[in-house]
């Protein structure tokens, strides 16, 4: 979700196969750089290979560049990581988030065949993203501070996450700045 | 050796949104207008919504032939009640007939996706929600269709409706004015009608309280 020259980036912490939940404290929100977060939602596996590439693929460029990447830059590369996979994707839903030149925040997000959706409002995946859609679109107020998007994106994803069976056990919330990152863990029903 | 599957299916989905709201000694019913079929708009003024007696209001989405002749079955259930009890029938009443009704007609059912609201005999709101084949629970606040995803994460946020596990049993209706859920109804509306392409056109509200019932429009997106 975007605010006044910040974002914020959230997910629940389930890992679940059906019925049966493996884990209670799954990391699905990756940081690539201070600036750029990559959320990744579907097949745990397909998650953490995914970020593993991301990841190599990032330190390549900022030895070749000596910079970070844009976020924009980011989600083409991961648009076309996903799209050369096109006969045999991938089974996420990336969610991307950063701050980008002069920090103006930056999301988007991709089906798992790489479409880009660049919002400038909020994005959301996962089994849930039906109820999250409805959630962020009532709650969403453009231009919020760092302090009321937590609030925000904290209720959305919390009243999403409870009415749906595959997600829960609370959420990881991520808050960006340009000058700090705060990492919040909400209490949700435990269930 | 796997069976032939018919490809004519005798339902459709016309799609639409329903909610309801329970308060202190109000009621709140609400429905879109929009009638699609596929990916095309058949009506945009389209009335999901039935007075079956006084105090009771239902609001059905689904496939709306099946919702017209359910109206019609308890509309005449109720008139028979109404001769033979010289009364109204109360909702509470009205909604286990309208339980038995779909389970009627368990294995070849209605495709209607209800939600009754109206006053009970104390006069406290009351609103019951409804499966296709007749499993009831009467609670706080429902929403059913095809906007029922996005709209009831937001309702269970905003009115933080007591589980029903708990003891003491707690009240289920919400200490909201009715002037706040109508307010509440139309921003579930309005967020709804952004995402769902099933959603929009506009909106009828039914409120029912102790002095009758006042009825509103409000206008939706109509894309």
């Amino acid at each position: 979700m975007v605010g006044k020259n910040c974002f914020a980036i959230a997910s629940d912490r389930r890992l679940g196969v059906q019925l049966q939940t493996i884990a209670t404290d799954f990391q699905r929100i990756f940081k690539i750089h201070d600036k750029l977060f990559l959320g990744l939602s579907g097949l745990g596996s397909d998650a953490q290979t995914l970020h593993q590439r991301l990841v190599f693929r990032h330190k390549l460029y900022q030895l070749r560049e000596e910079r970070d990447m844009k976020p924009e830059t980011f989600a083409s590369l991961v648009s076309a990581m996903l799209y050369e996979k096109r006969f045999g994707p991938y089974f996420v839903q990336p969610v991307i988030a950063g701050l980008g030149e002069d920090d103006k925040p930056f999301i988007c997000t991709m089906d798992s065949i790489g479409a880009k959706e660049l919002a400038k409002d909020f994005v959301v995946a996962g089994t849930a993203s039906e109820s999250l859609y409805g959630a962020c679109e009532s709650m969403f107020k453009p231009d919020m501070d760092h302090e009321e998007l937590f609030e925000t994106i904290s209720q959305a994803l919390v009243s999403s996450i409870d009415r749906d069976c595959l997600s829960g056990w609370g959420g990881h919330v991520y808050i960006v700045t340009p000058t700090e990152v705060t990492e919040r863990i909400l209490k949700g029903r435990m269930d | 050796m796997t069976k032939e599957h018919a490809n004519w299916s005798p339902y459709d989905n016309n799609g639409g949104t329903c909610v309801a709201i329970a308060g202190a000694d109000y009621c709140v019913i609400a429905a879109d207008t929009r009638m699609s079929t596929g990916y095309s708009i058949l009506t945009r003024d389209y009335s999901k919504i039935c007075k079956l007696a006084d105090k009771s209001y239902m609001a059905s989405s689904g496939f709306q032939a099946d919702v017209k002749a359910l109206q019609k079955v308890l509309s005449s259930r109720h008139l028979i009640y109404q001769h033979q009890h010289n009364k109204q029938m109360s909702c509470p009443a009205m909604a286990q007939l309208l339980s038995n009704t779909l389970y009627y007609k368990r294995f070849f059912p209605y495709y209607a996706f209800n939600v009754l609201g109206g006053l009970d005999s104390e006069g406290k709101g009351c609103v019951f929600t409804y499966d296709a084949v007749g499993s009831y629970e009467r609670v706080g606040y429902s929403a059913q269709g095809s906007g029922a995803t996005l709209i009831t994460p937001f309702l269970d946020n905003q009115l933080k409706s007591p589980s029903p596990l708990l003891l003491p049993a707690k009240d289920a209706v919400t200490p909201l004015s009715e002037a706040e859920a109508v307010d509440l109804v139309k921003t579930c509306f309005a967020s709804a009608t952004e995402r769902d392409i099933y959603t929009g056109d506009s909106v009828e509200i039914i409120i029912l309280n102790a002095k009758g019932v006042r009825s509103e429009t409000e206008q939706l997106r109509k894309d």
